[in-house]
C-alpha cells in the first residue's frame, strides 16, 4: 500500500515537475549608480529572494530564491517601478522535466499559468529561459506591438 | 555669457554617462518609494556692498512615499540677524505623473509645489520660499535622460506673503507674484564604465536660474556651475557657485559657494 502511495506521489510530480530556479530582468530608464542600488535594494527585501546579482553596466538583475519559496513575479516588477523605474525585460529560468507545451493550451508550472506564444508545441525537457510578454514585464513600446490581452493574476504569456 | 555658451558645448561634447541629481533645481523623477533622503544646504553668499557673508543652512528630509510622490521637509537657519537662528522653515511636495522608460533613457514630468513660513526681514525683491520669503510656489518640471547627458527644464509661479515676525512684504501685492524658470544640464564623468555600487561617481552640472516679477517686470539670471561626487551610490557631495549674470531687481547676496551634502536610505519605511 505504502509503495502504490509513493509510485502516486511520484507519477503527480513528475507529472507536474517545473520550477522557476531564477529571474533575470532588465530595468529601463535609469543610468546613474545610486538609481541601480535602488533597485538593487528593493529587490532584496523581498521574502522569497535569496540573492540578487547586480550587473550595473547592463542594469540587469539575476535574482536567485530561497528553496521551496512562492516566487510571485508581479512584486518583482512592482519592486522595480517603486525604485522609480521599469522592467524592459523579464526572463525566467525554467527547470522542465518531460512538460508537454502547446500554444492552444495554458500550462500550469508552480502556482502560475503560462500561456505560450510563438513556441512550438512539444515536450520540454531541461533548463529553458521563458520570457514573460505581459504589461510591466517588456518596454512600453514592444506591450503595445505585441497587443496582447490582460490575463487575471498569476498568468502570463510567455515565450521561449 | 560667451563663456557659459563655452562651457556649455564642452559638456554636451565630452563622453561619459548622464545624471540629474542636480545641485539647485529638482529633476522630475522622484526618489524610491519606501526611502528616506537626509540632505544639508550651506549657502556661503557674498552680501553685495559690504564684506559680511550671509551663511544659510537647511536641514532637509526627504521622503519617497509612494514611486509617483515624495515630499520633503526643511527648516531654515541664517546669520542674517546678529545671531545664527532658526528663522522658519517649508514643505515641497512633486508628484510624478508620465514616465517613458527606455534602457538608458527617460522622459518625466511631474509638478510639484512649496509652502514656506519664514519670520526673517525681508530685504531683497527677488522672490525665493526656499529660505527668504513666506509663500507658494507651484509648477511644472519635465526631465530627459540621454543615455550620457540629463536635461531638466522647469517653469513655477510663486506668490510672496508677509512674513513673521511682522515683517511685511514691502513691494505691494502687485509686485509679489513672479515667474521661475530654470534649465539644467548634467553630466556623469567618471567611472567612465560601471562594475561596482562602491565606486565614485562624479557629475558636472550647469544650471541656469532665472525669475521674472509678474507685476514690475524685473528680472534676474543666475549661472550655477557644480560638481558632485556620490559616493557608495548612497550618499553625495555637491560643490558649486552661484553667480549672477545679470540682474533689474535688487538683490542682497546672489553670487556664492554652495555644499549640499546628502543620504539617503533604502527601503526605510
Amino acid at each position: 500500500m505504502k509503495k502504490i502511495f509513493l509510485l502516486i506521489v511520484i507519477a503527480i510530480s513528475v507529472a507536474a515537475d517545473a520550477r522557476t530556479t531564477k529571474v533575470s530582468l532588465q530595468a529601463s530608464g535609469l543610468t546613474c549608480s545610486m538609481c541601480s542600488n535602488a533597485v538593487y535594494k528593493a529587490l532584496k527585501t523581498l521574502d522569497f529572494v535569496q540573492e540578487v546579482e547586480a550587473d550595473i553596466k547592463t542594469y540587469t538583475f539575476e535574482i536567485f530564491f530561497k528553496k521551496d519559496a512562492d516566487i510571485d513575479f508581479d512584486k518583482i516588477r512592482k519592486q522595480v517601478e517603486d525604485a522609480g523605474f521599469s522592467v524592459t525585460s523579464f526572463v525566467a529560468t525554467i527547470l522542465f522535466d518531460n512538460v508537454q507545451v502547446s500554444s492552444s493550451k495554458p500550462v500550469q508550472i508552480e502556482d502560475k499559468t503560462f500561456l505560450f506564444v510563438n513556441t512550438n508545441d512539444g515536450v520540454l525537457n531541461g533548463v529553458k529561459n521563458v520570457r514573460i510578454l505581459d504589461k510591466g514585464f517588456v518596454s512600453q513600446k514592444e506591450y503595445k506591438k505585441n497587443g496582447l490581452p490582460v490575463l487575471s493574476p498569476r498568468s502570463y504569456h510567455a515565450t521561449i | 555669457m560667451k563663456q557659459l555658451l563655452f562651457i556649455t558645448v564642452l559638456f554636451l561634447s565630452a563622453k561619459s554617462k548622464g545624471q540629474e541629481l542636480y545641485a539647485v533645481t529638482e529633476p522630475a523623477s522622484n526618489m524610491a518609494a519606501r526611502s528616506i533622503g537626509f540632505r544639508v544646504d550651506h549657502l556661503i553668499m557674498n552680501e553685495i556692498n559690504s564684506s559680511k557673508i550671509n551663511y544659510h543652512l537647511i536641514p532637509e528630509i526627504m521622503v519617497g512615499v509612494s514611486k509617483k510622490l515624495m515630499i520633503h521637509g526643511n527648516v531654515f537657519f541664517s546669520n542674517r540677524r546678529k545671531q545664527f537662528s532658526a528663522e522658519g522653515g517649508s514643505l515641497y511636495g512633486k508628484y510624478r505623473f508620465l514616465s517613458h522608460d527606455a534602457v538608458q533613457k527617460h522622459f518625466r514630468m511631474a509638478v510639484f509645489g512649496r509652502i514656506s513660513h519664514n519670520n526673517s526681514d525681508i530685504h531683497q525683491e527677488e522672490i525665493n520660499v526656499n529660505g527668504h520669503n513666506s509663500g507658494f510656489e507651484a509648477g511644472l518640471v519635465a526631465t530627459q535622460l540621454l543615455r550620457k547627458v540629463a536635461l531638466s527644464s522647469s517653469l513655477s509661479i510663486l506668490k510672496a506673503v508677509d512674513n513673521g515676525n511682522d515683517n511685511k512684504y514691502p513691494y505691494g501685492s502687485e509686485n509679489s507674484k513672479a515667474v521661475n524658470y530654470t534649465f539644467s544640464f548634467g553630466k556623469l564623468i567618471l567611472p567612465q564604465e560601471y562594475k561596482d555600487y562602491r565606486q565614485t561617481n562624479i557629475n558636472l552640472m550647469v544650471e541656469l536660474i532665472s525669475q521674472v516679477n509678474a507685476g514690475s517686470g524685473k528680472y534676474f539670471m543666475d549661472v550655477a556651475p557644480s560638481v558632485q561626487m556620490i559616493f557608495n551610490s548612497q550618499s553625495r557631495i555637491d560643490i558649486g557657485y552661484r553667480y549672477e549674470i545679470n540682474t533689474t531687481m535688487l538683490r542682497t547676496a546672489p553670487n556664492g559657494i554652495f555644499i549640499r551634502l546628502e543620504h539617503n536610505i533604502f527601503n526605510a519605511l
